[in-house]
């Protein structure tokens, strides 16, 4: 079973195709299987040696109560990339891995040889996103929720929404399973594992990556928002702040392009990095 | 090659105590993944890699799970992993 022991972590990862590295890093309440449900994994390891990562907490790796910022995330990357020997690589990171694949590429430029940003929100530019608190993901999920008796409220709050899964009854899981599906109503109970933690508070903080570190970042960039993107104004100030940044559209996403257009994601990931001759 | 019978018993040995959980229940090939067996995604994930384990093999599992998404499947049943893994093995 693939697992990098990094004491007191063991990090899930899985491995697929040869050639120069690609490192996929999913989002916050996600995991690595959101690369192989989508196909992007299968996509790129047509090219690539495409490694995705369960992040600590997440999917099956270890968890720990707290350490869920960006600064120590890219650290523990930066661990698993010594351990698999991977000098350098390409980052692919969706929402909050975006956020790890810039904190990593600005703390070592070196090991990173580009970023690619599927719809990343940064807590270091809140103040362009005032109405990420009523991002739409969330305001689905709410209503979804609603019908099950449960208000999240407006205002995106995992804490929040941490401690009222873990409050459910079996009935409000039978409705919710009715609802979502199997799989949803899955990935909704997995979340009292994260309840236990301070990932809900961790992951929106900015960690020292504020704009001027962002604005630093170095290394290519492609800047991968969706369609219905709640973060159009985070994806022009890469586009105009940082020295080398590409901005794409993925049609007909809303904040998953992994699973909602992975097609247009490899495409658009494999193009970006052929013209860096990678 | 191995027979369908083989391949299920095999599952259900597998699933018997499986990432920890215990199932009380009988494991058929009606029995539901997700729905049956409490699996999260990340679960079929780990449960592609026992299998290659087990089976002393290396498997197309990410295609097997990317054809699941792409039929907008809500679930998987043990007997859809019957039917892959004996055209697999």
């Amino acid at each position: 079973m693939p697992f990098a022991e990094l004491p007191p972590l063991k990090i899930h990862y899985q491995q697929s195709g040869s050639g120069p590295d690609v490192i996929l890093l999913h989002g916050f309440t996600s995991n690595l299987s959101i690369w192989m449900f989508g196909g992007v994994m299968e996509g790129l390891a047509a090219n690539y040696r495409v490694t995705a990562v369960d992040m600590r907490g997440h999917g099956a790796s270890s968890i720990t109560a707290d350490g869920y910022t960006s600064d120590v995330i890219s650290a523990d990357l930066r661990r698993l990339m010594d351990h698999l020997q991977i000098e350098r690589a390409a980052l692919l990171g969706h929402s909050f891995g975006g956020v790890v694949a810039i904190h990593t590429a600005t703390e070592a430029p070196d090991r990173v040889v580009a970023a690619i940003l599927s719809d990343a929100y940064f807590p270091g530019l809140r103040s362009l996103e005032p109405n990420m608190g009523q991002a739409s993901v969330w305001q689905s999920l709410r209503e979804t929720l609603l019908q099950v008796d449960t208000d999240i409220g407006p205002q995106v709050d995992f804490p929040y929404l941490f401690s009222v899964v873990g409050n459910w009854g079996d009935d409000q899981r039978r409705h919710l399973r009715e609802q979502l599906g199997p799989i949803g109503e899955r990935w909704l109970s997995s979340l009292v594992r994260l309840a236990r933690t301070t990932a809900g508070v961790d992951t929106f903080a900015t960690a020292g990556l504020d704009e001027e570190r962002i604005a630093s970042t170095s290394v290519p960039v492609l800047a991968l928002y969706d369609e219905h993107s709640p973060f159009t104004k985070t994806s022009e100030f890469l586009r105009t702040r940082l020295a080398d940044c590409k901005q794409h559209v993925i049609p007909q996403a809303n904040h998953l392009a992994p699973l909602e257009n992975p097609t247009a994601m490899v495409e658009a990931t494999r193009t970006f990095l052929a013209e860096l001759g990678y | 090659m191995a027979s369908r019978t083989a391949i299920l018993a095999d599952l259900q040995e597998i699933l018997s105590d499986f990432q920890g959980r215990t199932y009380d229940d009988p494991i058929d090939e009606e029995t539901m993944f997700f729905q049956d067996l409490g699996f999260a995604s990340i679960d079929a994930v780990v449960l592609g890699e026992t299998l290659e384990q087990h089976f002393q093999t290396k498997l197309d599992f990410n295609p097997f799970l990317k054809d699941l998404a792409a039929r907008n499947a809500k679930d998987l049943s043990v007997g859809d992993l019957v039917d892959f893994l004996h055209r697999s093995l």
